[in-house]
């Protein structure tokens, strides 16, 4: 589901080989927040419609074309967000005067190392570079070796 | 770890308040020559690691420069969003802090005349008082400089001489030529990685280099933002003045790499630069150096000796000879109750190294709060910062995207209007080129990533209010992240008798001692500055087809209006002017060694020595004049 | 990308994260040095892929300590430990205070190492020399961790020693690209890319790759040799004073630390093994239950936590010539985060020590103990630069108490800082600044 929701590669957010575990990690903390019930809501909304395309399944379950979304969509966003920033946003808590949302917390320091929205804009987490000296001299590799599922894999 | 004696027996030569650049580097050259030092450090000791800080800067929920270091800000939000922040008043060692501006006494360490929401105030005379003082320090082992930037740049001739060449302000008792070879002696002890042939274009700002003259390594290879302005900028040229009045000439924009204290090649048994995006608020690696490698190597003399948790309150003075240092030792427990002992010691030679506020605050705290070394009245005055004014954009979608969030923070700078005629009538300028897209503007990536999941505009970049997922999320992420810049224009603030710091007379410490009242201010020779600059930022992305998203107001604290024009400020971190060097004593603190016109044992150092701002960020500067001071302690030792 | 994927993917049984599932193919006694790991997993998961690699750091570890002949190479017709003690292979490596000569002058395999800085009574040639004494630029003190850390300081005073030694692969690529001064490294058309090694196919033997052994030593006494792999070496300090003479000493030195390192076709960013003497270091969980030996290496069963703070630098200044009146107290802090690598070390452990106990019951190697086996779950191709440069390592943290002793928080553990090989190696490169293909070696030329 995550997967599809962030238009990430399943075998980048949870790889069969997977050091870090940050699928599990997540599963178990947005589990934490929301609640079992809700969350089964959600993962049941999800096993409905998983054999869509993955983009479809992220437009459904995030409601992207909904002024006013639901607080199960709101809790896909909260998803979302941490996959993308690592840190656990409260589902429908928005910013303003021109400040993001302060997140709840950020959830590990892994979590923050992992944070898809580095590979989405083609480089790194400000804090750790796995590249080496002089490479901001280069331009970067394609967005789809950053994870980006740019092709047509099946969501997850 | 205090190491104290009975006051009347010197066990050391010399003590030092403070272990940052200017007290390490002191230290340094002093156990270098055989000369017993003590260092009175008011934080907490240099870690073992930087394991533990770098779990702070992960886990912080705004990554300001004050994030990695303690005392820290909750790392768990209120329900409403908002972020608890220790009470100053219950700290032994409180800091200035970025989460704290615009804060009340009970999140501000700094008591600021205009907290939140209050209206700057015009004075009538075309002065706006009652601005908030926007930078911040660390009081901890290794001190501020733990999250300077690296830029490692030389000041200008002129910087020097602005009362002899523009009629302004005032010169510095040190000449040109003396400074070359102080820096070179900074840019040894830092390596600050550049190249003398990319910095001759700046020969017409008066830059000079002694012929031959090499720097310890290699220059750090420009970023792809840099080379995107460079090209933009090319062939540029924008007036003096806006208004024409006074300098009708035109000066060339250009861009050129900044020399920057990180490694090029392997120093100092430290690692080369590997772009992690971070040297504001801590290098992972210590590619960039940073002052407890100076620290290391002053202890490694053997003669050097560090008390941490030692808070000096008093400076004892007898005649025109400092006699002890008075410190408090404080220790706290895990529910933050402070213990403290009150010890004092004695050397021959003093030397007070803890940045310009706090040095400030020691001076007018000694002798029971009737003050110190302030015959000249100027002590606490002439409070500078290179204010700074931000400005950004997003590259057309057509051309190529910028590539930002890569590389270090800065790696080139416009540094050719720097100097000129118009500097009798406003302030001169840097512009640093920065390569983390918008996240200093506009808390970017978060707040575009936020804004496209949850339906708003608060980066700006989302006008539709569009919600996004998926691959439609990634990609419209990809395209607008990639083409984000910006630049932060750096002013020489004129320096103001009333810009200064104070003992608060309501609020304190943890410890019981007064904190820093600040009264600030900025006035027309500093915001014309601003209002060119704003102008050449504009005409810069003009020329590059770039949109600009900079906002004029956010209707927070640092904003004040000038000429009808609304201008938000930050803080660059560069706090200088409140024990400022001169030859004449009754207006100046210091001599050109930064040793006091009234005490003759004593020294006060660091960027509060700088009468003038000066066009280039003070820390080599300041290391520079560390390394003079350290001489003239060692004369006078010898004497 | 996911190249052990594809090569495993017809073994799948499931995608899902499985214990162990089956056993991996026994430690052997053999002096043959495994040309890469082999992978006989059925699964899929880390699980089941760590204990392959823990053996073949076993099998590694016991070629690399296999007993030479008078030519300084290994001898087959001799068994490991089988005289309770053993001149070993990697010793016979070319130390690389001798690749890195002064003046980038250009080294020799088989050339006289260099001799101690100063006359040392009872040396003879040939025997290993610890030290790097004099103004040597940008070398890393080998009485000091990476990066000038800190030094480690036994129960006795003493510094601990370091020592880095690479094999006859490593050296000849060094070799044949002049990679061993600063001038031939200017000119070097980068990559660096050491030679991998491979197992044998087919026809083709096994292909030892480049490897690099680093070894750190402890003053022991003589009557300790039983408990340990020791040598009598020459030991040197710098003066102890500015302008002084080094200090150098015999000095019988037990081995108390052991990384090696192996470039190999299945990992581009190396293989990192890591053993350790049995008696160094009390783990965390040790000392919060109490359950502590009698005696440490590194560490004071005695002493409380308040007067020894666990793994704490020694106060400045280091001067490895005197004996220190501070002593590092060291405690292992348990850095994994999956119950594997502990069990997997564990039992392998184990078996390995029946194995060398069967040869002589008196043999030292029964002392040494791996932490784990650091490999690249996405490693790319060999000389290919993968998508991430890193190749997302397991565990994700490993620390060996001797080498990293300072860099092992554990509550937890955190990225770009705490010990991790792979990632603090990706940031090494040559005196100039060219990624050196994950060795910190090359930046000692001169």
């Amino acid at each position: 589901m995550s997967a599809a929701l962030t238009g990430f590669l399943s075998s980048v957010l949870k790889p069969a080989l997977d050091p870090v575990g940050l699928a599990r990690t997540y599963y178990e903390f947005a589990l934490t927040q929301v609640g079992v019930s809700a969350m089964s809501a959600l993962m049941g909304a999800f096993r409905a419609i998983q054999t869509q395309p993955p983009q479809v399944i992220a437009d459904t379950l995030l409601e992207t074309s909904n002024s006013a979304p639901s607080d199960q969509a709101k809790i896909a966003q909260s998803i979302v967000a941490m996959w993308y920033l690592g840190a656990w946003y409260r589902p429908g808590q928005t910013g303003g005067g021109g400040f993001p949302p302060t997140p709840m917390q950020v959830i590990s320091s892994e979590a923050y190392t992992n944070g898809l929205v580095w590979k989405v804009m083609q480089s790194h987490p400000m804090g750790f570079s796995p590249f080496t000296f002089g490479y901001w001299s280069q331009q970067p590799g394609p967005l789809s070796s950053f994870g980006v599922n740019t092709g047509s894999g099946g969501g997850q | 770890m205090s190491t104290s004696t009975q006051a009347g027996t010197p066990e050391y030569d010399v003590i030092i308040v403070g272990a940052g650049v200017s007290g390490n580097t002191i230290a340094w050259q002093l156990g270098l020559a055989g000369k017993k030092v003590l260092i009175l450090e008011a934080g907490l000791a240099v870690p073992d690691s930087r394991e533990d800080y770098m779990e702070n800067f992960y886990l912080a929920l705004a990554k300001t420069p004050e994030a990695p270091y303690p005392a820290l800000a909750d790392r768990k939000s209120t329900p409403s969003g908002g972020i608890n922040l220790p009470n100053p008043a219950q700290l032994p060692t409180p800091r200035a802090t970025v989460l704290g501006l615009g804060k009340a006494p009970d999140a501000s360490y700094l008591v600021q005349l205009q907290a939140n929401g209050t209206n700057p105030k015009p004075d009538g005379k075309g002065n706006v008082r009652g601005l908030q003082f926007s930078s911040t320090y660390e009081r901890i082992g290794g001190g501020t400089s733990w999250h300077w930037l690296g830029t490692s740049l030389r000041e200008l001739e002129n910087d020097l001489q602005m009362k002899t060449k523009y009629g302004v302000f005032q010169d510095w008792p040190v000449n040109y030529t003396e400074m070359q070879g102080l820096w070179a002696q900074a840019e040894k002890a830092i390596g600050v990685a550049a190249s003398t042939v990319q910095q001759e274009p700046l020969e017409v700002v008066g830059l000079q280099f002694p012929p031959g003259y090499q720097f310890p390594m290699g220059p750090i290879p420009m970023s792809i933002v840099d080379q995107t302005v460079s090209g933009g900028v090319a062939g540029m040229q924008v007036p003096g003045m806006l208004d024409g009045d006074g300098d009708t000439n035109m000066y060339d924009v250009f861009v050129t790499p900044t020399p920057q204290g990180r490694n090029s090649e392997p120093y100092q048994d430290r690692r080369v630069c590997a772009g992690n995006t971070n040297c504001i608020p801590i290098c992972p690696i210590q590619a960039k150096w940073d002052p407890t490698v100076t620290l290391g190597e002053a202890l490694d003399t053997g003669n050097v000796t560090v008390s941490y948790q030692s808070v000096a309150v008093n400076v004892a003075v007898e005649g025109q000879n400092a006699t002890r240092i008075d410190y408090l030792v404080w220790s706290s427990d895990a529910n933050g109750n402070i213990t403290k002992e009150m010890k004092s010691v004695t050397g021959k030679v003093y030397v007070l190294a803890a940045h310009a506020i706090e040095n400030a605050k020691l001076l007018l705290m000694s002798n029971n709060r009737k003050g110190i070394c302030n015959k000249s009245d100027q002590v606490g005055r002439n409070l500078m910062d290179h204010v700074l004014y931000l400005s950004w954009a997003l590259i057309d979608e057509n051309d190529n995207p910028i590539w930002g969030y890569r590389g270090p923070l800065a790696t080139s700078g416009i540094e050719s209007l720097r100097d000129g005629a118009f500097r009798k009538y406003r302030s001169s300028f840097r512009m640093e080129i920065g390569n983390e897209g918008w996240n200093f503007p506009s808390s970017d990536p978060y707040n575009t990533t936020m804004d496209f999941i949850q339906g708003t505009n608060n980066a700006q970049l989302n006008k539709n209010g569009q919600r996004l997922g998926g691959l439609a999320l990634a990609q419209q992420l990809n395209n607008l992240l990639t083409r984000q810049f910006r630049i932060g224009v750096m002013f020489d603030q004129a320096p103001l008798p009333e810009n200064r710091v104070t003992l608060d007379p309501q609020y304190t410490d943890g410890l019981g001692l007064p904190r820093p009242h600040i009264d600030y201010g900025l006035d027309p020779y500093t915001m014309e500055g601003f209002r060119v600059a704003k102008d050449v930022c504009s005409k810069i992305y003009a020329r590059m087809g770039a949109t600009e998203f900079t906002k004029t107001s956010s209707g927070d604290t640092g904003d004040f209006t000038y000429k009808g024009t609304d201008y938000h400020y930050y803080g660059a971190g560069h706090i200088m002017g409140t024990h400022r060097m001169g030859t004449d004593p009754n207006l100046s603190v210091v001599d050109a060694s930064q040793r006091s016109h009234d005490v003759t044992n004593l020294w006060i150092v660091g960027s509060g020595s700088f009468p003038t701002a000066c066009t280039a960020n003070p820390t080599l500067t300041l290391m520079g004049l560390a390394f003079k001071s350290a001489q003239s302690i060692l004369t006078a030792l010898a004497s | 990308m996911k190249k052990l994927i594809i090569l495993f993917a017809a073994l799948l049984v499931s995608a899902k994260a499985q214990t162990q599932a089956t056993a991996p193919p026994p430690i052997v006694l053999s002096p043959v040095i495994p040309g890469d790991v082999n992978i006989t997993a059925k699964t899929v998961s880390i699980d089941a892929f760590q204990p392959d690699f823990d053996v073949y750091s076993w099998n590694t570890f016991i070629a690399l300590n296999w007993p030479v002949g008078p030519d300084g190479k290994t001898d087959p017709r001799q068994q490991i430990g089988a005289r309770g003690d053993n001149d070993t292979v990697w010793e016979h490596y070319r130390d690389v205070r001798d690749v890195f000569l002064p003046n980038g002058k250009k080294p020799s395999w088989n050339g006289s190492p260099q001799e101690p800085p100063v006359p040392v009574k009872g040396f003879k040639k040939g025997m290993a020399v610890l030290s790097q004494v004099g103004k040597t630029p940008n070398v890393l003190t080998d009485a000091s961790q990476p990066f000038n850390t800190g030094p480690l300081i036994d129960q006795n005073g003493n510094y601990t020693r370091f020592q880095i030694l690479i094999n006859k692969t490593m050296f000849d690529y060094i070799l044949n690209n002049s990679l061993y001064s600063k001038a031939g490294q200017k000119v070097f058309t980068p990559p660096v890319n050491f030679t991998c090694g491979s197992l044998a196919s087919g026809s083709k033997p096994a292909v030892e790759g480049a490897i690099m052994v680093k070894a750190s030593w402890k003053v022991i006494d003589p009557s300790e040799q039983s408990q340990f792999h020791s040598e009598e070496v020459v030991v040197c300090s710098p003066p102890v004073k500015e302008g002084g003479k080094p200090v150098c000493e015999l000095k019988t030195m037990g081995l108390v630390g052991l990384h090696i390192a192996h470039k190999t076709k299945s990992a581009s960013q190396w293989l990192w093994s890591t053993f350790e003497h049995v008696d160094n270091a009390p783990t965390d969980a040790d000392v919060r239950s109490g359950n502590l030996k009698p005696k440490y290496n590194f560490y004071n069963p005695k002493c409380t936590a308040q007067a020894c703070p666990a793994n704490a630098i020694p106060p400045r200044p280091w001067v490895p010539a005197l004996v220190s009146s501070f002593h590092s107290q060291v405690v292992r802090n348990n850095m994994f985060n999956l119950p594997i690598y502990a069990a997997s070390a564990s039992a392998r452990n184990g078996d390995a020590w029946k194995l060398l106990l069967g040869v002589n019951p008196n043999s030292v190697w029964r002392n040494y103990e791996l932490i784990s086996t650091m490999w690249p779950t996405d490693p790319g191709n060999c000389a290919a630069v993968p998508g991430d440069p890193l190749g997302a390592p397991a565990p994700t943290f490993m620390a060996n108490t001797t080498l990293e002793t300072y860099l092992q928080k554990s509550n937890p553990p955190q990225p770009n800082v705490s010990s991790q090989c792979i990632e603090c190696h990706s940031n090494a490169t040559m005196t100039v600044p060219v990624p050196s293909d994950f060795t910190y070696i090359l930046q000692r030329a001169q």
